[in-house]
């Protein structure tokens, strides 16, 4: 791989990406972790896929209808065609299931590419949930499509305590399918999520967000595009940022509808809470309108924390930090309530909390 | 119990209170009045430790503890509660949460064990159904689309919760029908008239003094006491206004 390939900052889809943290964590010498792999799984019934260093492990794996496999994507994305190699792919025909899987990424430290694939035919039912942690740098590139009806559920979420993961979405979303995709960023490494979703099919859902929580002098991003190509559809992208110290998260959310897209109904909702004067949130949304039946609301704020709730739960006798932490939690609980799975919501909202122990 | 002297204090750089002194001692009720503006919500938010209302004179001591040199938080763990002439809102915090933090942060601070979520959402229902709040509005967030009556229910609530020593309740009858001020009036004594606690009501009305008869009433006007008083005196304030009296 050369990194000669990669995005600069010059390009304006690239402008926040943290390319010199990218470089840092490819070029990073493995260490042992200390992590076992297997407390990064949830405690949930399912498939069971654990890749060390973007290599799968067979022995520490149950992937039950999910196939390990080497190919080359095909995509224009400047990172995800990196993403090449050995990778996984599910497939379910039409009406099958598949819940509670669960894909861990583990990394010591360089550089790891693997490519990911998921086929659902008509109706069929899949949900996961994907873990990032250790170091190095995790490229992932994932291309779904969604037959009629199909739904997916994803949740993500990157804790590793340092490195950059970059995450490129590819979905095609058919006729009254849906995808939903819930990201948390609440690790010390840099990111960049990145999707591209075009919805292709009559009534189909798609919906992209999470949250973005940065310190000290990280840089995070998500940059997401959804396109409507077809009538009737809604898209949803609700995002929250919260930057502390000198650390900066920025958002990009773009809606595209397409001429003949008529009654398309996108909402993007993008959040910044700034917990030090020193932080910075970047928002970026973006609409792009050339059907005239359409309905899309947006909204983009940057704020700090409400003094006069702190006050109130203050004089309460939440200490200050507590405060702090409730009203951060509170702020960022709308981007995380998408998750269904119990289980699965309460522990991103653990490693929320985590998060805000440390930075507090 | 409660101990003010010659208290100064500013807000965004403006002194709103000019040398303001007040004795409170325990199983007492005070009622201040006064015209709007005079700083009875600022000598709330001073003693309640609010950022950006900066003492600058005098000494505050609550039970002989020095209450100006205290956090906030610290505050409410000696005993200090102050009822809100405009009770936050706080989206994405349920009530049962934010208050459970807040009464295991006082007893932590007071060496007690925490409470469980059971135990206190037994003594939170509890409360509750004696100031006629919907159990429901418990898991509400924090004042989130409560009427104004409704917030100030949940004040009392609060304070029922927490069990405070002393209680510095601003305007907690305004905003309130006629049951909803039965309600509060009849919260205030059975949760702080007691031998060791105490009250200072901020009120325009004598209507809720009917409910909790002070032992002393006291004008406050242009960041003083100007004069004080017994019961009779509010009597006399409905009857012929501040003018006269505070000049
Ligand atoms: N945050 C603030 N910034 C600037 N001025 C303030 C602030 N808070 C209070 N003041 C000023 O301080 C003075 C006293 O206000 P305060 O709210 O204490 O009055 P009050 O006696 O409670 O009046 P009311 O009966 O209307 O509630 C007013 O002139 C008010 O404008
Ligand atoms: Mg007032």
């Amino acid at each position: 791989m050369t990194l000669l390939q990669l995005p600069t900052p010059k390009q304006e889809e690239w402008r926040w990406a943290d390319m010199a943290a990218l470089r840092t964590a490819a070029g990073s010498a493995p260490q042992p972790t200390g992590i076992d792999p297997a407390s990064l799984f949830l405690d949930l019934e399912g498939p069971r896929l654990l890749f060390v260093d973007g290599v799968f492990d067979p022995a520490r794996s149950t992937p039950g209808p999910l196939q390990i496999t080497r190919w080359t994507p095909e995509t224009t994305h400047p990172l995800g065609q990196l993403a090449q190699g050995e990778g996984w792919t599910l497939s379910l025909a039409a009406q099958q299931a598949a819940s509670c899987i669960q894909v861990v990424h583990l990394g010591s430290g360089g550089e790891s590419h693997v490519p990911a694939q998921i086929v659902l035919a008509e109706d069929a039912v899949a949900s996961m949930v994907e873990t990032f942690a250790g170091t190095g740098w995790a490229n992932r590139l994932l291309q779904v499509k969604l037959a009629r009806g199909a739904r997916l559920m994803r949740s993500v979420r990157l804790i590793q305590s340092a490195g950059f993961v970059s995450i490129r979405d590819e979905a095609e979303i058919g006729e009254a399918a849906s995808l939903v995709s819930v990201f948390l960023a609440a690790g010390g490494m840099a990111s960049r999520i990145d999707g591209g979703i075009t919805v292709i099919g009559k009534g189909a859902f798609a919906e992209m967000g999470g949250a973005l929580l940065t310190r000290e002098t990280q840089k995070q991003e998500a940059a997401v595009v959804v396109r409507h190509e077809a009538i009737e559809g809604s898209s949803r992208q609700l995002w929250r940022a919260v930057a502390a110290d000198r650390s900066t998260a920025s958002l990009a959310a773009r809606v595209e509808v397409a001429r003949g897209a008529q009654q398309t109904d996108g909402e993007q909702s993008l959040r910044g809470l700034l917990l030090a004067r020193t932080a910075t949130v970047n928002l970026k949304p973006e609409l792009e309108i050339f059907a005239d039946d359409v309905k899309c609301a947006h909204g983009a704020t940057v704020g700090e924390l409400d003094q006069r709730a702190m006050f109130y739960l203050q004089s309460r006798g939440v200490p200050e930090n507590r405060a702090k932490a409730l009203l951060t939690r509170a702020f960022v609980a709308d981007a995380l309530a998408r998750i269904g799975e119990d289980t699965v919501r309460e522990a991103f909202a653990a490693d929320a909390d985590a998060w805000l122990d440390t930075a507090l | 119990m409660l101990n003010i002297e010659n208290l100064r204090a500013e807000v965004e750089g403006k002194e709103i209170l000019k040398g303001l002194s007040l004795q409170v001692n325990a199983g007492e009720i005070h009622a201040i009045m006064g015209p709007n503006g005079a700083g009875k919500s600022t000598l709330g938010y001073v003693l309640g430790g609010r950022g950006n209302y900066t003492p600058t004179g005098g000494t505050v001591t609550l039970n002989g503890e020095d209450l100006l040199e205290m956090e906030p938080d610290q505050r409410a763990a000696a005993g200090l509660f102050l009822g809100f002439q405009y009770p936050v809102e706080i989206p994405g915090i349920s009530n049962v949460q934010f208050l459970r933090e807040a009464l295991n942060s006082q007893r932590r601070v007071r060496g007690e064990g925490p409470l469980s979520g059971a135990e206190f959402l037994k003594l939170a229902r509890a409360q509750a159904d004696l100031l006629g709040m919907h159990h429901d509005m418990l898991k509400r967030p924090v004042n989130v689309g409560f009427s104004g009556g409704e917030k100030k229910r949940n004040e009392m609530v609060q304070m029922g919760i927490l069990g405070p020593k002393l209680a510095i309740l601003d305007e907690t009858d305004s905003g309130l029908d006629i049951d909803a001020l039965k309600a509060v009036g009849d919260g205030i004594n059975r949760i702080m008239r007691a031998p060791d606690k105490a009250v200072i009501l901020i009120t325009h009305y004598q209507r809720l003094l009917d409910y909790v008869k002070p032992d002393f009433v006291h004008v406050l006007a242009d960041g003083r006491i100007v004069r004080s008083g017994g019961a009779e005196l509010a009597h006399e304030l409905e009857r012929e206004g501040y003018g006269a009296i505070a000049a």
